[in-house]
């Protein structure tokens, strides 16, 4: 009952007050734009985590994919940013298929094998110089366009984009999770050898989640493309657009859904509007110091101490254990 | 009575100053800059620079007071957006500052979307200045290099030469077009791209050595890149090569300290020489302002942020007494500068470029690093033939 209040508020609030509210502060909306790419990698992240059981080091390789492919055919080949997007996310998602052998491996030898994928795709970027202008990256990138009178090229147009790219991943997310597909693979969690007596295809299952991930975090990486107008390989494949998201995603709790979104929005936001307003170099360490306290004492992450805190959530039966209640 | 007078009299001129101070319109200019990331080394020096320019600008204009509002861009294209948007918001009337074509792009559209003046010192590449923005504007473009260097090999006699270059946009550029001036020279010119990620240069230097025989190598790069093409060299001795030349933070007190046995007789391109020396009055002034609010000797990224800050600082008390400045006549006001700076002539064509910019070249010698090139600016003679091995 009260999810059924909650969303259709929050969709409210994202679409009717914070564009009004900010219209007139870019520098808040380009924070706030800026905090939910990096939840839209997190999501993506962390879809890939919970339902692919695969841990990656490796996504500023699609998110680079993503954003490359969509700044050249907008460029060179006259394709409109919107429909670039997708393509951007679609490279993405073929880009995954050259990560495909790294599926039999799992834990942290499937996370440095992605790594190691992110490297390559960085050096592919820099070689390729007539098309991807080398290590002297592009610069121009059109902006998003103008339709139907609105220009989508501006802070709050840019905001509405990101936000309806984040909000139907997480629909997407949650449509699966609850899926039998999604039983299926939070089943291979426990044991795959079970799993695959019992005729699920856990090979293919994690194929598709690799996949849907990659799309999500290309199509993240060419909407910022197209935002910030510039690439060079190694911004586009910075291991900054892993890291960050990563520790959103666990700083927001990464086996709920919300919590790599809430994450990125209050580290992101939190850091650069706060912190640095008291620290104006050198603030990154109050959100270490933070961020340490929080794996400490509350190992779930954000939304899992609130929920626990406010007792918004009610225990399904059979949720016995703290550290996966979240997910049941 | 004459003691209550005495104390009025001197209650005033205690207050005067105040009173004068409180006169002086203010005005904020924003300086984004990186420092803190991997930039901040030249971010911080150039912030150094901005705000020696900006005290002395005060000390000169009592009417006129420009406060500086610094933000940390953090090495990031993304957040340097912010840094302006924020800047903007704030009520500055241009920012100066900037570190890398990658930075320098999208924050200079950022200023523009604005209406902001934007100006620095930090990308030499040709695509900041070919977007035509009305409100970007630079104070040095790749071409001051080029006529350094070239001229320098010229002087020299250099008949055929290797360029090393990185293959980032600025560096690849410039490298085109020392090879483009050299050959036009009827030098026999090798080009030798590597890629940024790259620390062994060994086999390029092979190149050298073997195949190019070339009697000059000339290094297009960052610091790193320097390092690892010294030490190269000074593990395989190319004995033809009679000097080895690079471009920027390359001739720096710093680099000598650091690297004292890969820098001796290495040439790079230097406003100043070390310890510095100023002919001017001007040059003094801010030497002395410098080492006053930093106690060390000022450096070539302290020179162009002072210039930046002063180009900017006449440019808003100009728009001001003619009543431009908040009708968005400071992009004009900027483009009718011409002055004599502490880094040479700059007027900017209606790209926002300067194309009078042009670099000194300076060499390590003993520790002390001297302007050998243009003649008529050199502080000492170059060491020809010599190399660092």
């Amino acid at each position: 009952m009260r999810v059924r209040v909650l969303i259709p508020l929050l969709v409210i609030v994202l679409y009717g007050v914070v564009p009004f509210a900010l219209a007139g502060n870019n520098y808040v909306m380009s924070i706030l734009v800026a905090a939910l790419i990096i939840a839209g990698v997190a999501l993506a992240w962390a879809l890939l985590g919970n339902l692919g059981g695969m841990v990656s080091f490796g996504h500023a390789a699609f998110f680079g994919v993503g954003s490359y492919i969509s700044a050249i055919v907008t460029m060179k080949l006259g394709v409109p940013v919107f429909a670039a997007m997708l393509l951007g996310g679609a490279g993405a998602a073929v880009a995954a298929v050259a990560v495909l052998p790294a599926l039999r491996l799992s834990g942290p030898y499937f996370a440095l094998a992605v790594l190691a994928y992110a490297h390559i795709f960085k050096i592919l970027a820099t070689e390729f110089t007539t098309i991807t202008g080398g290590a002297g990256g592009i610069l121009g990138i059109p902006t998003l366009p103008r339709v139907l009178g609105y220009d989508f090229g501006s802070k709050v147009g840019g905001y509405l984009v990101i936000v309806t790219i984040v909000l139907l991943f997480a629909l997407v997310y949650a449509r699966i999770r609850n899926s039998y597909y999604g039983y299926a693979l939070r089943a291979m969690h426990d044991s795959e050898d079970a799993t695959r007596v019992v005729g699920v295809h856990s090979t293919l299952l994690k194929a598709l989640m690799l996949f849907l991930s990659a799309f999500m975090t290309g199509v993240v990486g060419a909407f910022n493309a197209h935002c910030i107008n510039f690439l060079e390989p190694d911004y586009a494949f910075s291991s900054g657009w892993t890291m960050l998201p990563v520790v959103a995603a666990i700083f927001g709790g990464y086996r709920t859904l919300t919590g790599p979104l809430v994450g990125a929005v209050v580290v992101y936001t939190v850091d650069q509007l706060v912190f640095k307003s008291l620290i104006p170099s050198g603030h990154q360490i109050i959100f270490g110091v933070l961020l340490g306290v929080m794996i400490l004492f509350a190992p779930d992450g954000l939304i899992p101490l609130l929920a626990k805190k406010l007792q918004w959530v009610r225990q399904p039966r059979g949720c016995r254990d703290p550290r996966t209640e979240s997910v049941c | 009575m004459k003691s209550i007078l005495r104390q009025i009299v001197a209650l005033l001129l205690l207050l005067a100053p105040g009173l004068s101070t409180a006169d002086a319109k203010e005005f904020l200019l924003g300086a984004e800059l990186p420092l803190t990331g991997s930039l901040a080394r030249v971010g911080n020096g150039t912030l150094e620079g901005i705000t020696v320019g900006v005290e002395i600008f005060n000390r000169h204009n009592p009417s006129h007071k420009v406060k500086l509002v610094t933000i940390d861009d953090e090495s990031s294209p993304a957040k340097a957006v912010a840094a302006v948007e924020k800047l903007a918001s704030q009520g500055v009337v241009a920012i100066t500052g900037g570190y890398g074509s990658n930075i320098i792009g999208p924050a200079s559209d950022a200023a523009n979307k604005a209406g902001l003046v934007y100006m620095t010192s930090g990308g030499v590449g040709n695509e900041l200045t070919a977007r035509g923005l009305k409100h970007f504007f630079r104070t040095n473009g790749s071409a001051g290099y080029t006529k350094a260097m070239a001229g320098l090999f010229t002087d020299m006699g250099i008949k055929s030469v290797s360029i090393v270059y990185s293959t980032k946009e600025a560096t690849t550029e410039l490298a085109n077009d020392v090879a483009k001036a050299m050959r036009a020279r009827k030098a026999k010119v090798a080009m030798h791209p590597f890629d940024p990620t790259i620390t062994d240069f060994k086999p390029i230097i092979n190149k050298v050595k073997l195949q190019d025989r070339s009697e000059a190598i000339a290094m297009v790069g960052y610091e790193n890149d320097y390092v690892g093409i010294l030490r190269a060299a000074k593990v395989l001795r190319p004995a033809t090569v009679k000097a080895v030349v690079g471009v920027w933070s390359l001739a720096t007190p710093k680099m000598a300290a650091d690297f004292p046995d890969l820098m001796p007789n290495v040439y790079g391109t230097a406003m100043l020489p070390y310890p510095a020396g100023f002919r001017t009055a001007e040059g003094k002034e801010f030497a002395d302002s410098y080492k006053r609010l930093y106690r060390k000797e000022p450096d070539y990224l302290g020179q162009f942020g002072y210039v930046q800050a002063q180009i900017l600082c006449e440019a808003i008390k100009r728009a001001d007494a003619k009543g431009t400045l908040a009708k968005g006549g400071l992009a004009d006001e900027v483009r009718r500068t011409r002055l004599n700076t502490l880094i040479g002539q700059v007027a900017f064509d209606k790209n926002g470029d300067n194309p009078l910019f042009q670099q000194r070249m300076g060499q390590h010698q003993n520790g002390r690093i001297i302007i050998v090139w243009p003649k008529e600016s050199a502080t000492g003679k170059m060491n020809y033939p010599a190399v660092p091995w």
